[in-house]
């Protein structure tokens, strides 16, 4: 496929996927209970949003990388994010013996 | 070839297809080992959906990133804690209605504003890779434009695996 | 230099206000004493060579809009004299306490008092416009109120400290209101700024002519200057006042403080001479109020009531002298006042101080063999206030008197007189019941004693200057002071006005000088006769004879039960009035304003679950709205 050529995908159906990724991986985020699926569903609306940055680099009104590295960016924060959180996890997890969101309430308290 | 029925679309739809398939079963699963292979689906799926788009490389460091190394920690970060977690069949409560409401409606009104607009698709005469090969295109750009931003990344992942470390370690006083 | 004058009592101030507590008590003391010493030396300096009167040295203090307030010092011929006045008068005051006050527990906490007194004081005096004036006045009214109720655990002390505080708040009342009125009409604060609006042809605000105003904001100078100098009918917090320390009571309430309204006068003396009414009504209620304070003085058992009267009635003089016009005689009159009358308190203080703190003096008796040297010295400042020649009140007294008589003032002149009279009579039986005679009281007899060198240099000193300081506007010396004063006018101080405006002078008369000697040897004569050696039984006869003036004389007019029985109690149900509105009106207003609150925090405390999820969902929510409203417009701008 290559660098060039015409893509009959329209754009509005790509954004449409990545629409109702988000909102999917936004429901999880808020109902879920077990905190790893939290994080997951937040892996799922960052995709979404990669989605759409590889969509418009090809299919924007004047075609270039910038969305692709921008999504390379992306996926390297969603990383370190995804780390720092799972080892966030594993040390509540010590202390508190629970993975459940709703478990971590000390804010009320 | 009508441009609906093109080998791209009928691709794009699969892949679609199979992206919001995993998608709705990360949601509906109850055992949380089955939801991180859901969503290990879904990763693979935007991978293909990126190659697809003529964005190789993007595919396949998605598919090394998420669908390899993000998806394996999560399966390490349930054993280490609950492997037997499983998410109970919960009741409806008025949160999470609101939260279906919320999300539904949201999703309602992203597809209308999509749904009212004219989008471009592109330019077929622009070559994004500039005459070189996608992956030796972006190498140029990360090392020429995106110099900074790419170091200042490079830093945050010093940063983040160093506080990972640090935040997962075991220390004297836990019990 | 200037700055320097009330600066040294303010760095006092600060090192006995932070490590008083820690010092000695002669160290203390002499902080103190030092600090006012320099600032007198200051004040000398200044007096000799004042420069151009009414030169302002200021720095910019507030700028608001376009008007620039100032906070400065200004010298001239009066205030120089003012702040020569005070500083010397504090230095001896200061000393003096080391003796009277020693041993005292709180003796740093009363000389920081007392230095914070002197700075305002010198800052008052040296003021470059109303408003920086008016705060130095409320300072001194501040001082005078911790120093009243220095013996707090004292009730008496602490409700006279009260009383002296809210009498004298009624006048600064009037005072602020004629500053306000001021500024509204001439925009500044400055003396020469308002002086020059005032004799502008434009001067008056929307609702009042300028002459109504002139006379409006004057009285309402003069109230505060009512308050502060004591005038009836304000007159009645200087006699409790008393119960403060006696230096206190020789500082403050006889020398400097009380001075501040008769200086307050004289500084706005430009504006007074503009309006008739205003100057008659200063000439009056001085008058009042030296005729009343002399006749409540002649019968007062308390040794320093009497002399306390005695300093309402002179400052009644030093009114009526500047009502008449004769602006330099009342300055002079305070000058010459300053000396003999803080000498009396301090005299006074001995003779307490030696018998324990007993102040009756039908307790006292034939102490001049025990105290010599407060004996001569109190013998000079009585007859300097008796106004005998040649000592100092005799050539102010006078050159009120003949002022009055010259100017026109026929009746303020018999009130003079018949003041000077009654003057000459109560200081003399004061005199000779506590030095004259025989010990009524043996047992405070036996144990009295002089104070120590502390207490005997002030009292000489001042016993000095009682006696001389008279000499320096006598027509001999070509009537320095008053030439001195007059070189005020026409200057920046007194923006506008020439030497007749401001004070009229008058040479002297023989004739009636010897009239007034006569009349006050007179008084001392019937003093004698009444209290001398052997006659305690013709005054109880007097007083029989008397009868129901005796009475009056002795209650004080019966105004503090007056005023008890309608200000005071009128202004009790005022306050039970506010007390019920703000009990039943403003509290509930309050409550329900807390209740309010209260639940409005007890309802959103709902939300705040903690869960993050909750949050999510409502911010979802909110993301959604938001879009909506955007799709709905047809975009974000």
């Amino acid at each position: 496929m290559g660098g060039t050529g015409a893509i009959q995908i329209p754009t509005g159906s790509i954004l449409a996927l990545g629409a109702i990724l988000f909102c999917i991986g936004l429901y999880g985020a808020l109902t879920k209970r077990n905190l790893i699926m939290v994080l997951v569903s937040i892996e799922l609306m960052l995709n979404a949003a990669n989605v759409n940055l590889v969509a418009f680099s090809r299919l924007g009104v004047s075609p270039n990388l910038n969305g692709q590295i921008f999504s390379l960016f992306t996926i390297t924060v969603a990383a370190a994010e995804i780390a720092v959180g799972l080892a966030l996890l594993l040390a509540v997890f010590r202390v508190r013996k629970t993975t459940e969101v709703r478990d971590l309430d000390l804010h009320r308290r | 070839m009508s441009p609906l029925w093109s080998a791209q679309m009928i691709a794009f739809f699969l892949i679609s297809l199979f992206i919001l398939a995993c998608a709705v079963m990360m949601l509906s699963f109850r055992k949380v080992v089955y939801m991180a292979l859901a969503v290990g689906g879904v990763f693979i799926g935007c991978a293909a959906l990126y190659i697809l788009l003529g964005a190789e490389f993007v595919g396949i460091a998605q598919v090394v990133v998420y669908a390899g190394a993000i998806t394996i920690l999560i399966l390490f970060a349930i054993m280490l804690t609950n492997h037997e977690a499983t998410e109970p069949e919960e009741p409806w409560t008025v949160r999470k209605a609101l939260a279906a409401v919320g999300c539904f409606l949201l999703g309602v009104t992203l597809l209308f504003v999509i749904r009212g607009q004219a989008w471009p698709q592109g330019d077929p005469s622009v070559d994004v890779n500039q005459g070189m090969s996608n992956t030796l295109a972006i190498g140029e750009a990360l090392f020429k434009s995106y110099m900074i931003p790419f170091e200042l990344v490079s830093l945050l992942l010093t940063v983040a695996l160093v506080g990972a470390v640090i935040l997962a370690q075991q220390r004297k006083g836990d019990q | 230099m200037v700055w320097w004058i009330p600066g040294f009592p303010l760095i006092a101030f600060a090192i006995t206000l932070l490590v008083g507590r820690r010092l000695a008590e002669p160290v203390v003391a002499g902080i103190a004493v030092m600090a006012t010493l320099i600032s007198f030396v200051l004040s000398t300096i200044l007096l000799l060579h004042p420069g151009t009167p009414g030169a302002v040295t200021q720095l910019d203090w507030l700028t608001v809009g376009q008007t620039h307030i100032g906070f400065g010092m200004q010298t001239s011929h009066l205030n120089a004299l003012m702040a020569f006045v005070v500083s010397l008068v504090s230095t001896l005051v200061l000393l003096y306490s080391r003796g009277y006050m020693a041993g005292d527990e709180r003796f740093s906490v009363y000389y920081q008092y007392l230095n914070l007194f002197v700075f305002s004081m010198l800052g008052l005096v040296l003021s470059a416009n109303l408003l920086e004036l008016y705060i130095f006045w409320e300072m001194v009214g501040l001082c005078s109120y911790l120093l009243v109720g220095f013996w707090f655990f004292k009730p008496e002390a602490a409700l006279a400290a009260k009383k002296s505080f809210i009498v004298t708040r009624i006048g600064d009342t009037g005072l602020f209101a004629g500053i306000v009125l001021l500024w509204l009409a001439s925009g500044s604060f400055n003396f020469d700024a308002v002086f020059q609006a005032a004799q502008s042809p434009g001067f008056g605000l929307g609702w009042l002519s300028g002459s109504g105003l002139i006379t409006l904001v004057a009285i309402l100078v003069f109230l505060g200057a009512v308050g502060k100098s004591a005038q009836f009918p304000l007159h009645v917090w200087l006699p409790d006042a008393m119960e403060g320390p006696t230096p206190v009571s020789a500082l403050i309430h006889a020398a400097t403080m009380v001075a501040a309204g008769v200086y307050l006068v004289a500084r706005m003396f430009p504006l007074f001479a503009l309006s008739h009414a205003a100057l008659t009504t200063v000439a009056w209620i001085g008058g009042v109020t030296a005729l009343l304070a002399a006749l409540i003085a002649l019968t007062q058992r308390d040794i320093k009531r009497v002399i306390a009267y005695s300093t309402v009635s002179q400052l009644g003089y030093m009114m009526m002298a500047l009502g008449a016009g004769a602006y330099a005689y009342g300055v002079f009159h305070l000058f010459t006042h300053a000396f003999f009358k803080a000498l009396l308190f301090l005299t006074a203080g001995s003779v307490i101080h030696a018998l324990g703190g007993e102040q009756d003096l039908f307790k006292m008796g034939g102490l001049a063999g025990k105290l010599p040297i407060t004996r001569w010295t109190f013998l000079a400042a009585a007859l300097a206030l008796a106004g005998i020649f040649p000592l100092s009140g005799f050539w102010s007294k006078d050159a009120i008197l003949t002022a009055l008589l010259a100017g026109g003032h026929g009746i303020l002149y018999a009130v003079g007189l018949i003041t000077a009279f009654c003057t000459a009579f109560y200081i003399f039986r004061l005199y000779f019941l506590a030095f004259a005679g025989t010990p009524r009281d043996e047992a405070l007899y036996a144990h009295a004693h002089e104070g120590g060198w502390v207490m005997t240099v002030p009292q000489v000193v001042l016993g000095v200057l009682a006696v001389m300081a008279g000499w320096w506007n006598t027509p001999i010396g070509g009537h320095p002071i008053e030439r001195y004063l007059l070189g005020d006018a026409g200057t920046s101080f007194f923006a506008g006005t020439s030497a007749g405006d401001i004070g009229h002078v008058y040479p002297e008369n023989v004739l009636w000088m010897v009239i007034s000697l006569v009349v006050a040897l007179a008084g001392i004569g019937l003093a004698a006769w009444m209290y001398g050696a052997r006659a305690d039984q013709r005054a109880a006869a007097a007083a029989s004879a008397a009868g129901p003036l005796y009475r009056v004389s002795l209650r004080k007019f019966y105004l503090d039960e007056i005023y008890e029985s309608s200000v005071v109690r009128a202004g009790k149900w005022l306050a039970r009035i506010a007390d019920g509105l703000d009990r039943f009106v403003i509290q509930s207003i309050v409550y329900l304003a807390s209740r309010m609150t209260y639940a409005a925090g007890w309802g959103l405390r709902l939300l705040q679950t903690g869960q993050v999820q909750t949050y999510g969902v409502v911010a979802a929510l909110g993301l959604f709205v938001l879009i909506a409203i955007a799709m709905l417009r047809g975009g974000v701008m």
